[in-house]
């Protein structure tokens, strides 16, 4: 009976995954439709050139600005990395922290007494608002902009770390103590892993504010790298190839950050275990 | 119902009480679930416990677990106070209540690891456990893709793994159909001789608690008692045809259909 069952998931997935691919296919098929009516419309000067450059034109800086004649050499690669360790470095942060939090909200009648009212206040001001005070506390630095994604993201993790604590069921722990399990060990062996597809749901939206919120920041509080620092500094040299760059590489790294890196996450762990399908 | 206990403890000479429950009262905010739980357990006993649904079964199930702290009365294993969960008693749901994001033998071996025994030792105990319910083969499956009787065999065969004194089993069959279920009856009887452990079983299919226990406990409807506790003589394995197992079936239904109708005629009354 399980063996038919297990037999019969195989066709499936190869089902779903033939949809994904059409799906793929159709919306990048109208992106690069658009493309190519820009890049035409841009060649036959039917639009304006400095505020809308061809797209042949944009991957053209790209190119040059991640080679070895960038200003300064490599300029696009740093910009990009100095941007990336800034999102982890936050996103770890506030998964760390969230977390615990989280899961001390979500099971202590205290610390529920506690946060719950700090996190209603705090998390409808806009993260960039923190931006001035963090600049006085830390100066222009990378801890301001880590700092920032972290307030970006920590709220997400901790409200869906909550969620995710009131679905669990009250008998995984009985079963857990009925097995002499400490709080410690209940704790890494049964509340994290219950919790991981709340995690990794907290984790998706938290990143895709948090690299928003980045991009924002490094333009008040960069002061040589980042995406951000690059649109803001391009800004002040007119260069709109170099804008439109920095917004095609903000775009493409979103998407694969919430669907690449995070899509590969869920199906390591929460797919694997047919968590889903189970609920 | 003193009576009864004072019949069926000189009976069971072999063994001592394994665990006693004398006045048990249980209540959640104002409602009284339990009044006077008074029963006795022999070690080695195969126990099922029946009642009009709503009785408050599981609920003493959950108080000798020790997930629920009784409201007043006195409730020993081994002669000591339970006061918690422990892993003296091994807990079975009607509901698996399995570790989705752990392997078939993980979810087995998971126990004896907390306990802090050695992976491959671990193992070992479990892969005999795993032969004895039938799950060779799907030790790396995950649960999600079992069915409802081998979830069942694996959350059976993660009870008995680490070796409890006492089993106890949280209405098992409640969520399987009658094939599966008539099987799982047939392999929980062999288990039990091989395991030899005092086992508690909540129910309400009178045929399952016949065929199964060497005693078949009847508790009132809300607030609960003890209203009949009959001894099922007849030694195992046993065969489903033995005109003795309807007699008791009969005797155990009549019981049961007389509280629930007490039951329905009183919940009129109040609306």
């Amino acid at each position: 009976m399980s063996a038919a069952d297990l037999a019969g998931a195989k066709p499936l997935s190869g089902e779903r995954a033939g949809a994904l691919l059409r799906n793929i296919i159709t919306r990048s098929g109208v992106i690069v439709t658009l493309l190519m009516l820009w890049e035409v419309a841009a060649r036959l000067g039917w639009i304006n050139t400095f505020l809308f450059p061809a797209p042949s034109n944009i991957a053209a800086t790209i190119w040059t600005q991640s080679g070895p004649d960038g200003s300064p050499p490599y300029a696009m690669p740093m910009h990009v990395l100095r941007s990336m360790i800034r999102l982890l470095a936050g996103i770890a942060l506030a998964v760390v922290i969230g977390t615990v939090l989280g899961v001390l909200i979500g099971m202590t009648r205290w610390a529920r007494m506690l946060f719950q009212p700090l996190i209603s206040i705090f998390m409808p001001v806009p993260t960039l608002a923190w931006t001035p005070v963090l600049l006085l506390l830390t100066g222009i630095d990378d801890r301001t902009t880590i700092i920032v994604v972290f307030i970006a993201a920590v709220f997400e993790v901790i409200y869906t770390i909550v969620a995710g604590i009131e679905m669990m069921n009250v008998k995984l722990f009985w079963v857990a103590r009925s097995m002499g399990a400490s709080r410690l060990q209940i704790f890494f062996r049964v509340i994290i892993p219950a919790i991981f597809p709340y995690l990794i749901t907290g984790m998706r939206l938290g990143t895709g504010y948090a690299w928003r919120a980045l991009i924002a920041a490094e333009m008040l509080a960069a002061s040589s790298f980042g995406l951000g620092f690059m649109i803001y500094d391009a800004s002040e040299y007119m260069s709109t190839n170099v804008i439109y760059a920095g917004i095609i590489l903000i775009a493409v790294l979103g998407y694969l950050l919430e669907n690449v890196l995070i899509g590969r996450l869920e199906a390591a762990t929460t797919e694997k275990w047919g968590i889903q399908s189970e609920r | 119902m003193s009576a009864d206990l004072a019949k069926v403890l000189p009976m069971n000479a072999r063994s001592k009480p394994k665990i006693v429950a004398k006045g048990i009262q249980k209540s959640f905010g104002n409602v009284l679930a339990m009044e006077d739980v008074t029963l006795s357990i022999q070690e080695r006993e195969f126990v099922a416990i029946i009642g009009p649904s709503g009785c408050g079964k599981s609920t003493f199930l959950y108080l000798i677990a020790g997930f629920e702290k009784p409201s007043g009365g006195e409730l020993t294993i081994n002669g000591n106070a339970i006061t918690g969960p422990g892993p003296d008693r091994g807990v079975v749901f009607q509901e698996f209540v399995l570790f989705p994001w752990l392997t078939v033998l993980r979810n087995i071996t998971l126990g004896l690891d907390i306990q802090g025994v050695k992976r491959e030792e671990a193992e070992a105990r479990a892969l005999k456990w795993i032969r004895l319910t039938g799950l060779s083969g799907f030790e790396n499956a995950y649960p999600s893709t079992l069915s409802g009787g081998m979830k069942q065999r694996v959350a059976i065969a993660r009870a008995l793994t680490y070796d409890p004194e006492v089993l106890l089993l949280d209405e098992p069959f409640g969520a399987l159909d009658v094939q599966t279920k008539n099987y799982m009856i047939r392999d929980l009887q062999d288990l039990w001789q091989e395991a030899n452990r005092t086992i508690v079983m909540i129910t309400h299919s009178v045929s399952e608690a016949v065929h199964m226990a060497d005693r078949v406990v009847v508790l009132s409807s809300r607030p609960s008692r003890v209203i009949a506790d009959v001894r099922i003589d007849v030694p195992h394995p046993r065969d489903r045809r033995n005109p003795t197992m309807h007699r008791y079936e009969d005797e155990i239904t009549a019981i049961l259909s007389a509280e629930v109708d007490k039951a329905m005629s009183l919940e009129r009354q109040i609306r």
